[in-house]
């Protein structure tokens, strides 16, 4: 008879000591972690094996301090999780070097989910089961995932530099894996490769102030800089709606310059053609007989027809209230030359006098010429009450103009921002200058 | 407000000219047109041409 040999469970620790200083290593993500890392000596140990076998010493000397403590408990989407795992990745870059920050939390429930920081952009990043389909969009690559499409940002090398805390797969300092990023904002899908394996991860951009306040962390979070790849834009939408909302505009605004222009009087009180020779004995001044101005106080027009050729004349006005005296004076000057290269200026002129009073008024006029030759010109005064004038709607429509534009740019700038870091950043002239934050 | 702004200028009768408004004009300016000094007299004379 034999006896049956029971090969007892291994059942893993909450708690052991790390076999190169003998320092406490606690184990927070139970029988899922492969690799723990003792808190004191950094050495990375086997947390597979019933010994915790070393797999690689710490040779670093400097220590890095997560923002977020291991241990650490937070809640996103109303699920609690901790943080056990703690990397520091880095990518090459035209000579430079960039890092990010890479936490690993945990729920035995729902799993391992993973927040990444780079210089204050959060995300909040879950491995997918399932698999994007790759695309070529106008010769650049892309993915759709869940109806979603995703533009291609970079390629790049990412290097893990450190590592603090417990990990569900085998980790190393050193360890290379190639790097595709995607983008939707506020949305970006990763695929990490290493040799003979793909994982796609999707990540949510998440803001600084959610992350203090989901793990309840004193003070408040870094301000961030830049503009990260899957940041969403503030302006986003704002550029159609404020062109959709200036089109309307000029809509209303062309409907009450219709309306203007349609019930002006538009109505002349007076009309009469004089010839005045430059020279002659009499007085040049001379006022015009009264006329009737009726209504609100409106414009007033007064339009000069004159026979000049290869001359110039000038019209001293003044419209004057036969009752009150009060009196608008203003000039004019009309001048036609031409040539065989052309013409110059304009035998006719017009002038609007603003805000007239109603009431009885007449014109004073004085024309001028060319004093020293003896010489006349036979023109006309034409005066009209409220004559449609759209000037100050075409002011409205170019100053409306101002906000989509502005905001157009904006939003535009912003992009570039974004894209600038990109695999498809534009060509930068040697020379010029760096750019400025753009948060 | 740009709306409301230019709806009321226009109806409001302004204009854009530089008019110079003199508050009261002197009574003998119909009887004797040429005693009347404009505040643009000698303003502004032609010199030029082609």
């Amino acid at each position: 008879m034999t006896t049956p040999t029971v090969t007892p469970q291994f059942v893993k620790p909450k708690a052991l000591n790390c076999p190169n200083c003998g320092a406490p290593v606690e184990l927070r993500g139970f029988a899922h972690t492969l690799n723990v890392v003792c808190p004191n000596c950094h050495s990375i140990l086997d947390a597979s094996t019933p010994e915790f076998t070393i797999l690689q010493t710490f040779q670093r000397k400097e220590r890095i301090e997560p923002q977020i403590p291991l241990g650490t408990r937070g809640k996103f989407n109303g699920q609690p999780y901790q943080v056990i795992g703690f990397q520091v990745r880095e990518v090459d870059s035209e000579g430079s070097s960039y890092s990010w920050d890479e936490y690993l939390l945990f729920n035995p429930y729902y799993g391992f989910r993973y927040l990444t920081e780079y210089e204050g952009h959060w995300n909040f990043v879950r491995v997918l089961s399932a698999l994007p389909v790759e695309l070529n969009t106008m010769g650049k690559p892309a993915v759709e995932f869940q109806g979603r499409r995703y533009r291609h940002f970079d390629s790049l090398s990412a290097r893990t530099n450190y590592i603090l805390g417990e990990f569900p797969w085998q980790v190393r300092v050193g360890d290379v894996v190639q790097d595709r990023d995607f983008v939707s904002p506020p949305y970006m899908l990763s695929a990490e490769a290493t040799p003979g394996e793909i994982t796609w991860s999707l990540g949510e951009y998440t803001s600084g102030k959610q992350i203090w306040a989901a793990f309840q962390l004193p003070g408040s979070p870094p301000a961030y800089y830049g503009v990260f790849p899957n940041q969403p834009s503030p302006y986003e939408g704002k550029p159609a709606a404020f062109w959709s909302a200036w089109l309307w505009l000029n809509v209303a605004l062309l409907a009450i310059a219709l309306f203007f222009t349609m019930s002006s009087a538009d109505r002349e009180v007076f009309q009469n053609t004089y010839l005045f020779t430059q020279g002659a004995k009499t007085e040049a001044a001379f006022v015009t007989p009264d006329f009737e101005l009726t209504g609100r106080p409106s414009n007033v027009e007064i339009s000069i027809r004159t026979d000049l050729n290869n001359n110039w004349a000038y019209f001293n006005f003044a419209l004057i209230n036969e009752d009150t005296g009060q009196d608008f004076d203003f000039g004019r000057e009309v001048s036609y030359y031409r040539d065989s290269d052309g013409a110059e200026g304009k035998p006719n002129d017009s002038v609007i006098v603003p805000r007239v009073p109603s009431g009885r008024y007449y014109l004073r006029v004085e024309p001028e010429m060319e004093p020293r030759i003896l010489q006349s010109m036979s023109y006309s005064l034409t005066i009209r009450r409220d004559v449609p004038s759209n000037a100050f709607f075409w002011i409205a429509g170019v100053l409306l103009l101002i906000p989509p534009v502005f905001i157009t740019f904006r939003a535009s700038a912003f992009e570039s921002a974004r894209w600038r870091e990109s695999d498809y950043a534009p060509a930068v002239k040697s020379g010029s200058g760096g750019g400025g934050d753009d948060d | 407000m740009l709306l409301g702004a230019s709806t009321y200028a226009h109806y409001s009768g302004w204009s854009l000219t530089r008019i110079n408004e003199q508050k009261v004009a002197p009574k003998t300016v119909r009887d004797n047109p040429g005693s009347y000094r404009s505040m643009y007299w000698g303003y502004s004379r032609y010199i030029g041409g082609k």
